[in-house]
């Protein structure tokens, strides 16, 4: 478990399920950001120095392909892990992001799978 | 040729012999007028050569007379003197008024009256007075002179009878020369008539004949053309691919086709002359009641019916066929009912696809909102999951009781979803009430995260107590549908307005009566649908949506609100400012729903 208190951006249009995930990250030892939907997410995730997001692929507007997208024009190098209640997501848009999981897994596997990310990501350049 | 013609033509036949002898009696009748006139003049010179040798035999009388009376100047010899000299003036008279205006023997009586006359005065008189007086009348010379006078007369008088004779003879000729032409001009005119009545009937017997036989023609065209008609008719019934049955009046059959055979189980020549019930035994499908044969309904309304829904046909082995039939009456000329004509196909086969395609649009609408569901699903139970795994790595007690509260508003929302989710699925054998409000609110909730997704305002004016006797599984799929198509049609950016609201007991334009109910219209401001594509909406397999699409929602849909004896209509506006879609269910209160298999 990593406790080096990384910056992690969550994004999803669910309010209870933010907080809980808002929560439970804190917890593990992040700092949390949080966004309902993807403009704020943009926004926040170009104005902070977020080392992470956990992002929700079903929201209104902007859905989490495009935010992820975006956000990969905006900064390369930030981990992104996706989020969705679907199974079986498009490629194009899986392909963007680093990780990609169905809500529902349990806690301990997107805290593993996020701490994977971040050492990546530290380890990257 | 036409009647009229015809008894023309009889008419001519009829008037022209009798013209024609006519004119033939008449030219005989002018004939002998001229023979008649010519025997008249024969008779005429008979008369006269009589007069004339009347006047000669009294001339010679006189004469005689005279000639005695000189001899023996004896008066009594006298007599005969003065007899013809008492007649003979009348008789000249006579011979003169004979002459008429034949001016030749006018001239030649005159001569014969003044030569007598000559004769009496200078001769006759003059001697009988000498005589009279004893004078002596021998003398030669007086006598020749007497003689003289007296050959004269004689001469007049032969000349007038050979004369009268010549003409009486030149008559008699005339007359004979009459008679000849008389005959050869009957033999010309017989004869002409003959030909001429001969030829003219030949001619009006070429016409009717003519005209017997194009009708006889005609006749056996018409004969060979109601063979072919029949043939065709017969071959076309045969051929048909639906099963026909004709009755007489009385519901006897008269005739099956073989596809009528084949679904009815009987031969044509078992069935002939059967009442229709034996062989046609329907009854509904599911209440197994039997049902009124079509003859004896197409009897009761005098027209043509179709049958009612759910009829089965109970083959003659027993087995059963679902079936669509048909009756009408067949007519004659005066309007009367001679037979009724009954048609019937198997639809069982039909039914069966179509409960396939029913059962598969079911699926259609479910699976297009398993996606919705499982997302649905997952948001809670990942909270939930999350929250489960907050607790169990310890937490103070204040966190734990928020933590489970907001665990149990998750696991809420999960039962929700699953709970309007089994509506979806739920079957009933009989309708049951069911409160719209909650229906509708309950399909708004399972598609919520499809209209976040779409970026679908949606408004709902639902107002409580709204209820109607129904099937809640399949109206939850046409609300599921026509909402899903509002919501889809809006996207993005636009709203769906779903409205519900009692309807009056009314009686429609039609007449018809119309039970009290509930109107839901769903409203979507969407781009319209162009007026070309609206007839095809309710076609099965017609689709706006490509790929996505079934093409049998609204087909569905319609056939259920039908089912539950309702309406479903639809209007739209594609106009620039002004534009989207309404769809407005109509649903009884209490329908008379047959209570078939869903």
């Amino acid at each position: 478990m990593a406790k080096k208190s990384h910056l992690i951006l969550c994004v999803d249009d669910e309010l209870v399920g933010l907080r809980v995930r808002k929560l439970l990250l804190e917890r593990a030892g992040y700092r949390v950001l949080t966004a309902l939907d993807g403009n704020t997410g943009l926004e926040i995730f170009k104005a902070e120095p977020v080392e992470a997001v956990v992002l929700d692929y079903s929201m209104p507007g902007m859905h989490g392909g495009e935010v992820a997208s975006l956000m990969r024009q905006a900064k390369p190098e930030i981990p992104i892990l996706l989020l969705s209640a679907y199974i079986g997501l498009p490629t194009e848009v899986t392909s963007v992001v680093n990780l990609y999981m169905t809500k529902g897994e349990g806690a301990p596997l997107l805290l593993k799978k996020l701490g994977t990310l971040l050492e990546h990501g530290v380890s990257a350049p | 040729m036409n009647l009229a013609q015809f008894k023309r033509i009889l008419l001519q036949v009829f008037l022209l012999p009798v013209i024609g002898l006519l004119l033939t009696a008449g030219a005989l009748y002018w004939q002998f007028r001229g023979s008649n006139a010519t025997v008249d003049l024969i008779q005429t010179s008979d008369s006269r050569i009589a007069q004339a040798t009347l006047i000669a035999k009294l001339v010679v009388d006189e004469e005689s007379g005279l000639r005695g009376y000189e001899t023996t100047s004896d008066p009594r010899f006298l007599e005969p003197f003065n007899d013809a000299e008492q007649h003979i003036e009348a008789e000249f008279q006579k011979l003169d008024a004979l002459a008429g205006s034949d001016a030749e023997q006018k001239t030649t009586i005159e001569d014969l009256r003044n030569e007598h006359q000559t004769w009496r005065d200078a001769f006759a008189l003059p001697v009988i007075a000498t005589v009279r007086a004893g004078g002596e009348t021998n003398d030669v010379d007086l006598n020749l002179y007497g003689k003289s006078l007296m050959d004269q007369v004689k001469q007049d008088l032969t000349t007038l009878i050979e004369r009268e004779n010549v003409r009486r003879s030149v008559r008699v000729s005339e007359w004979h020369q009459q008679g000849k032409n008389m005959l050869e001009a009957l033999l010309a005119i017989a004869l002409g008539m003959g030909i001429l009545i001969g030829l003219f009937t030949r001619s009006r017997l070429h016409a009717v004949s003519a005209a017997y036989r194009m009708s006889l023609e005609v006749l056996s065209r018409r004969a060979e053309e109601i063979f072919q008609s029949e043939q065709r008719l017969r071959t076309t019934l045969a051929s048909i691919g639906d099963g026909v049955v004709t009755c007489d009046a009385e519901g006897r059959i008269q005739m099956m086709n073989p596809v009528a055979c084949e679904l009815t189980g009987w031969s044509q020549a078992e069935a002939t002359e059967r009442p229709l019930e034996e062989v046609f035994r329907i009854v509904n499908e599911v209440t197994r009641e039997p049902l009124e044969t079509p003859v004896a309904k197409v009897k009761r309304l005098n027209s043509v019916v179709a049958l009612a829904n759910h009829t089965a046909l109970i083959r003659k082995d027993g087995t059963e066929l679902i079936i669509a039939d048909s009756g009408a009456p067949i007519r004659d000329q005066t309007g009367a009912t001679i037979g009724i004509v009954l048609v019937f196909r198997d639809i069982t086969m039909e039914r069966r696809t179509q409960e396939a395609l029913l059962a598969n649009e079911k699926l259609a609408v479910a699976g297009r909102l398993a996606a919705t569901i499982a997302h649905e699903i997952h948001n809670p139970l990942d909270s939930v999951s999350n929250l489960l795994y907050l607790m169990r790595n310890g937490c103070s007690e204040e966190e734990s009781k928020q933590f489970m509260e907001m665990a149990g508003q998750e696991l809420a929302r999960v039962t929700q979803i699953s709970r309007a989710m089994l509506g979806l699925y739920r079957e009933s054998k009989a309708p049951v009430p069911v409160n719209l409000n909650e229906m509708l609110h309950e399909t708004l909730l399972l598609m919520d995260h499809r209209f976040m997704e779409l970026g679908v305002k949606v408004r709902a004016d639902l107002p409580e107590g709204l209820e109607v006797e129904a099937f809640p599984a399949e109206l939850r799929q046409v609300f599921t549908n026509l909402i899903t198509n509002a919501a889809e049609a809006a996207s993005p950016g636009g709203e769906v307005r779903i409205c519900a609201s009692p309807v009056p007991a009314s009686i429609a334009l039609s007449g018809q009566k119309m039970p009290g109910g509930v109107r839901v219209t769903i409203a979507d401001s969407g781009p319209g649908i162009p007026a070309e594509v609206r007839p095809h909406l309710f076609q099965p397999f017609f689709t706006t949506k490509g790929e996505r699409g079934t093409g049998l929602g609204l087909w569905v849909s319609r056939g259920i609100i039908n089912k539950h004896g309702g309406t479903i209509e639809l209007s739209s506006e594609t106009g620039e400012s002004s534009h989207g879609t309404v769809v407005s269910v109509t649903l009884a209160t209490k329908p008379g729903i047959a209570t078939a298999v869903a």
